[in-house]
Formats: C-alpha cells, sequence, structure tokens
C-alpha cells in the first residue's frame, strides 16, 4: 500500500463530504472554499439520541496542518459541550480521546466527528448535565 | 511497500528522456507516485507564458483508474475551480488503460487553450465568461501575471503595472 498524499487525501474526505456520502449524524466542510492548502475546516455534529445531547447539534474547527495524516488533526469544540475529553476551552484532548491518541493514517474527519458522537452516548457521558443550547466557548 | 509497477517506471522514465514541450513533471524522491508539474500557458490563450504548479498522484489502482491531479498555482478558468480541481473527461468518465500520465497533461494543456463554459467547474467564472468573454479573458491573464509569472519576468515585460485593475474574484 503506498502512500496517499496529504493534500488528495483531503480532496477525497472533501469529495465525500460534499457529496453526502458519509454518515448523517456528522457532517464537514472547508472553512473557506478558497483555502488550496485545505488547513482548516468545520465539523458538527448531532448530539445521539436517549442522551442530554439529543436534538443538540455541535460545531467544531479541525486544523489539519501539514503533518496530516501522519499526524491527527488538532479538533477544537466551538459548541460548549461537558465531555471529559474536552477541556474548559473546547479543545478535544489527545490523551484522553483514544481516536488522537492511536492515531492511524487511515483515519479521517469523519472517523473523528463519529467516534466523538460515540463518546457522548457512552453510559457515563450521557447523563453529564450540558451548558444552555446554543452557548460558545 | 509493494515494488513499484513496471508500466509507472516506463512512464517516469519517458516523462523525464522524452518530455512534453512545455510540461515538466517530476517524480518526488519520497513518494514515487506522487509528482510535481509544472505546465506553460499555452501561446495565443490567456494563460500565455504562465507557469502553472499542479500535483498529480497515481492511486494503487492506476492504470485501472485514473490519476489524481489538481493546480496549485491559482488560475482564473471556467473548468478549474478554487481548489484546482480539473473538469476533464479523461481524468473521469472517459478515462481509459490506454491512456498515459502524458496524454493526461496534455490534455490539461489543451484545456488551457480552449476553455468550455458549457462544461464548467467554477460556475462563476463559466457565468462570467458566457456573459463578457472578453472582460472574462482579460481577468485571466490579470491572474496569470498575478499567480503564474515570476516577479523577476514581470519586469521584462512590457505590461504598464499602474493599468492593471483588481481583480472582483
Amino acid at each position: 500500500m503506498s502512500k496517499i498524499p496529504r493534500n488528495f487525501k483531503l480532496l477525497e474526505e472533501l469529495e465525500k463530504g460534499e457529496k453526502g456520502l458519509g454518515a448523517e449524524s456528522i457532517s464537514y466542510g472547508l472553512t473557506n472554499q478558497d483555502d488550496i492548502t485545505m488547513t482548516y475546516w468545520n465539523g458538527t455534529i448531532l448530539g445521539p439520541p436517549h442522551s442530554n445531547h439529543e436534538n443538540r447539534i455541535y460545531s467544531l474547527n479541525i486544523i489539519c496542518d501539514e503533518s496530516y495524516p501522519d499526524k491527527p488533526p488538532i479538533v477544537t469544540f466551538v459548541s460548549k459541550i461537558n465531555l471529559p475529553c474536552v477541556d474548559k476551552n473546547g479543545h478535544v484532548l489527545v490523551e484522553e480521546f483514544d481516536t488522537l491518541k492511536n492515531w492511524k493514517r487511515s483515519y479521517t474527519m469523519e472517523t473523528i466527528l463519529l467516534e466523538l458522537r460515540k463518546s457522548m452516548a457512552s453510559p457515563t457521558n450521557k447523563k453529564l448535565q450540558q451548558p444552555p443550547e446554543g452557548s460558545t466557548y | 511497500m509493494a515494488a513499484l509497477p513496471k508500466r509507472i517506471i516506463k512512464e517516469t522514465e519517458r516523462l523525464v528522456s522524452d518530455p512534453v514541450p512545455g510540461i515538466i513533471a517530476t517524480p518526488s524522491e519520497d513518494n514515487l507516485r506522487y509528482f510535481e508539474v509544472t505546465i506553460i500557458g499555452p501561446n495565443q490563450s490567456p494563460y500565455a507564458k504562465g507557469k502553472f504548479k499542479l500535483e498529480l498522484y497515481l492511486p494503487d489502482d492506476y492504470p485501472m483508474c485514473a490519476p489524481k491531479v489538481r493546480f496549485l498555482t491559482k488560475i482564473y478558468h471556467p473548468n478549474i475551480d478554487k481548489l484546482g480541481r480539473i473538469c476533464l473527461d479523461v481524468l473521469k468518465d472517459n478515462w481509459s488503460p490506454a491512456l498515459q500520465i502524458r496524454t493526461i497533461l496534455l490534455s490539461i494543456q489543451a484545456l488551457l487553450g480552449a476553455p468550455n463554459p458549457d462544461d464548467p467547474l467554477a460556475n462563476d467564472v463559466a457565468q462570467d465568461w458566457k456573459s463578457d468573454e472578453k472582460k472574462a479573458i482579460e481577468v485571466a491573464k490579470e491572474w496569470t501575471a498575478k499567480y503564474a509569472i515570476d516577479e523577476t519576468e514581470k519586469t521584462n515585460d512590457d505590461k504598464d503595472e499602474s493599468t492593471t485593475k483588481e481583480s472582483t474574484q
């Protein structure tokens, strides 16, 4: 298996995001449509049902710098959320979130968003008190 | 890492020994499926004298599937979008294993010589091209001068900088 270069991997992810071929509970796209380097991305996660996140939509920023996908992107919540792997400024902590901690080159932004959603639905996290809807960091 | 297929080795060697006029394609040292490409804009086109940088990648399934390629230099063209993606039939439905890297690059060079606003990828540019072709061509020339021609070359050009309008794009 050869190494797909950063730019072409991001183009692949972009096209999947544009076509809506991914999961329905998450979405992502470029922050700036003109960004030829494809570094800054917006993500959204629909809060899982049967939890305190139900019916909420969480916005995130994702930064895929030059080291992506060899290294994981930097993921930050814009919408406020009470989740153990997210610090008081909205940053997703690498050490507390397995997908970033044990990052694989084959992972994608979709992988991250889906795993964050899964984390929200875990038995302990689904009961956590959440900030008022619409609040941001 | 599987050995590089002979076809890719052959194509790469030939790109160096028998280059296509106006096109340079160089494989990356650390990824022989990734090429840095430069295409000189065709004469008698708004892109004339421009040196356009592209990047090209040969997926695992090449030549059963098309190479991936896009512009890195900003370009004002109805068939090339803001991220440098190219709307070209041989890169999509009309790809065939009989085609090669050089065929693709020649097709892209030809696309610079003959923009097709009726099959657009950059819809806003195509709209401009159709509503006022003369003006669109001027914008394409401005972008070429701004993004695709080295600063040193500009001073040798007889173009008057003060007459260059700021693009609204």
